[in-house]
């Protein structure tokens, strides 16, 4: 992929709006009539606010061999772009110059029968992609060995389970060889092993300099899968760049991390205002801060080594309080859990005062980690746990790799570092 | 330059796009094949009943309007009076009923895969002369039943059925284009149908029509249809006059509008769902 070859998508302030005269006049009878009028007779609707702009001035370029993803939440205008790029809709305003020939897969499935065999389905749905019929024959053998379902084929579809049902259409969609292909969440469909197999069919893609656009939930896979990234808010695209950074910025917008500077530094937080994940309950919580070994305030640790966490309280008033101290890397996903009841089930905080919590040796990799407080009270069943008040966001900090892993590479995203014990029970002379 | 573009922009002009239907023929193959196989697969008794339901309306035609009413056909039997304007009469509205819908049917691969839309109403049309073609072998059977031996004059049942679903197919393009907004529609469709059943001389001969209306009531394109098929196969006397050609005139606008307003019609189809 060289980065001065020309784009084969250009979009070039793409906008789509649709008419939404609901929203506007939604009360009173006259209002509601006048809507339905305005919907049947589009000539009645001038006025700005009848609208609603579902894309607004979005461009971007993908280039020859470059694996797009698009990241967005619901209703962020993701699947109306992949519609306007396949052709299924046109744009209101705007332009977009796909090169080549372009495959779209919006949907899983499109086009099967129920009362048609798989295989008939395999050349309905090919030709419906856009595959010719002597091309889907010839590839007939691979579709059906890559859907993994070959005593079934000659079975009418609405017999197949989802999985196999789900399979057997992305197996025609994986022959698509277009030089644009476009997907939408397509993904998300079977099994972790069948995932793995779709994933290296678009890297093969993307190999042989096919460009892929790409919209999926799955942080993971978009990071794993894309070069670029771009993301979709409210219909208008808020970042592009690399996929790595894509993705972060788009979890830290989710769940809400966004670090002020002020906080990239600190080493205490007070809580008493800090968002709980269930509002309405007991704010017991009131600060949390790091500290190194010996009680210095810190934020920067190095694995391998201990970190103090001190959790401030007030008015505990349950009989078996526990605390948690959860992890989570930059995609949102628990790293370490490290639960007081584990440790110290009969913990004794009573009233007002400071827990702490000395993990003894930290096994994250290198990165940034975001600290997640749990309180509540345990027992009553066999090991249940009743959350009273949690704080999904109370605290971030920073891991570098220290002495313990001998300078080797661990990243945020690779798990927990355990300590061990390593040595040699066989061996045999290469010689011998 | 072997290179293609594809720009994707705001539609302005309409083209009815006939070059793009032609170069996914293959899709339009396989959706008739998918509506053909389908039926049939998951009824075992399909064929019999795509000739049991007109055949049962055919009875009960024969039972009022032959039988209890004695409408005088000018001597050829009821059953083959009837039902040789039925088929064209059905050829015609089935088509137009499946056209209407086609959009609206569909809707699931319309918002999911671009096709030339106009291959939806093309494979509608393609299935129901299929559907006509098994019908016209069962006419002829009749015919022959009742001692009407096929002549040569049996080939113009060819293009006057390909004409009465051409008919089906212009105005059913105009409704499938209405339909995308006014879902209503649907309902009242059978209902005019059934009154332009009554309009066209299928259960009783046009002789019965007032002289003053006779010649407006010939304006209808079916007219000529349902005439014209009782004059190839029971060489019925039908003398073509003036409206034929204004009603041919008609037929050709409607089909060419209906192309004209389905193609600027299947651009928002998407949007208004």
């Amino acid at each position: 992929m060289s980065s001065n070859a020309s784009p084969t998508v250009r979009v070039d302030a793409i906008g789509k709006r649709y008419l939404m005269p609901h929203a506007v006049h939604g009360t009173g009878t006259g209002g509601r009539i006048m809507a339905h009028l305005k919907e049947f007779l589009p000539f009645l609707s001038h006025q700005e606010d009848d609208y609603f702009w579902a894309l607004r001035d979005v461009s971007f370029e993908v280039k020859p061999g470059e694996v797009m993803g698009i990241l967005g939440r619901n209703g962020s205008g993701k699947s109306t772009l992949l519609k306007i790029l396949s052709g299924v809709t046109a744009p209101t305003t705007g332009k977009a110059m796909l090169r080549g020939r372009v495959g779209s897969l919006l949907e899983v499935g499109t086009g099967f029968h129920p009362d048609l065999t798989g295989r008939e389905n395999v050349f309905m749905s090919g030709v419906l992609l856009g595959i010719g019929k002597r091309e889907i024959a010839a590839k007939l053998d691979e579709i059906i060995d890559f859907s993994g379902i070959e005593p079934f084929i000659d079975v009418p579809v609405k017999r197949y389970s989802s999985g196999m049902y789900v399979r057997l259409a992305y197996a025609v969609a994986s022959m698509l060889h277009a030089d644009v292909l476009i997907l939408d969440e397509v993904m998300a469909v079977g099994d972790a092993a069948f995932r793995e197999k779709s994933q290296r069919n678009i890297e093969r893609l993307a190999g042989e300099g096919r460009t892929v656009l790409f919209v999926s939930h799955n942080a993971r896979a978009v990071r794993n899968l894309c070069h670029t990234g771009i993301i979709l808010d409210k219909g208008q695209c808020t970042f592009q760049g690399s996929a790595a950074d894509a993705v972060i910025t788009y979890l830290q917008k989710i769940h809400h991390y966004q670090p002020s500077q002020e906080e990239l530094t600190a080493t205490r937080w007070n809580l008493d205002d800090a968002p709980r994940l269930h509002d309405g309950g007991e704010r017991v919580l009131t600060s949390v801060s790091l500290h190194a070994a010996d009680g210095t305030p810190a934020r920067e640790f190095h694995t391998g080594e201990p970190m103090r966490v001190r959790i401030g309280f007030h008015r505990c008033t349950l009989r078996q309080p526990y605390f948690a101290v959860l992890i989570h890397n930059e995609y949102a996903e628990r790293v370490a859990t490290i639960n007081s009841s584990h440790f110290a089930p009969d913990l004794d905080a009573h009233g007002n005062g400071v827990a702490e919590c000395l993990i003894e040796d930290l096994r994250l990799g290198e990165g940034s980690y975001y600290m997640m407080l749990d309180f509540g009270q345990y027992g009553g069943g066999r090991g249940l746990m009743t959350s009273a008040d949690c704080v999904p966001n109370a605290a971030t900090f920073d891991v570098s790799l220290g002495g313990y892993l001998g300078g080797i590479g661990l990243d945020a995203f690779q798990g927990a570092a355990h300590r061990a014990r390593w040595s040699v029970v066989t061996s045999t002379s290469a010689a011998g | 330059m072997s290179e293609s573009y594809r720009v994707v922009e705001p539609q302005t002009g309409v083209r009815i796009g006939f070059g793009d239907v032609w170069q996914r023929r293959e899709l339009l193959g396989m959706l008739f094949q998918r509506q053909i196989a389908a039926r049939y697969r998951q009824m075992l008794l399909g064929v019999v009943w795509l000739a049991l339901e007109p055949m049962a309306q055919l009875a009960m035609l024969t039972i009022v309007f032959g039988f209890l009413l004695r409408v005088d056909t000018g001597g050829y039997p009821y059953p083959l009076f009837a039902f040789s304007a039925m088929t064209g009469w059905w050829l015609f509205s089935k088509t137009l009923m499946s056209v209407a819908g086609s959009l609206q049917d569909n809707i699931g691969l319309i918002s999911k895969v671009y096709f030339p839309r106009l291959i939806l109403p093309l494979a509608a049309t393609m299935k129901e002369l299929f559907d006509g073609g098994v019908m016209v072998v069962i006419l002829v059977g009749l015919s022959m039943l009742y001692g009407y031996l096929p002549t040569a004059k049996i080939v113009v049942l060819v293009p006057l059925f390909a004409y009465a679903a051409l008919i089906g197919l212009g105005v059913g393009l105009w409704i499938a284009t209405v339909m995308v907004r006014f879902r209503d529609v649907r309902p009242m469709m059978g209902l005019v149908l059934q009154a332009g059943m009554y309009a066209t001389p299928i259960v009783y001969p046009a002789t019965l029509v007032p002289e003053r209306f006779a010649y407006a009531y010939q304006f209808n394109p079916m007219y000529w249809v349902v005439e014209l098929s009782r004059w190839a196969l029971m060489d019925k006397p039908v003398d073509i006059a003036p409206p034929f050609f204004w009603s041919l005139g008609f037929v050709c606008v409607t089909v060419y509008g209906g192309l004209m307003v389905f193609a600027k019609t299947e651009k928002i189809v998407v949007d208004v769902q």
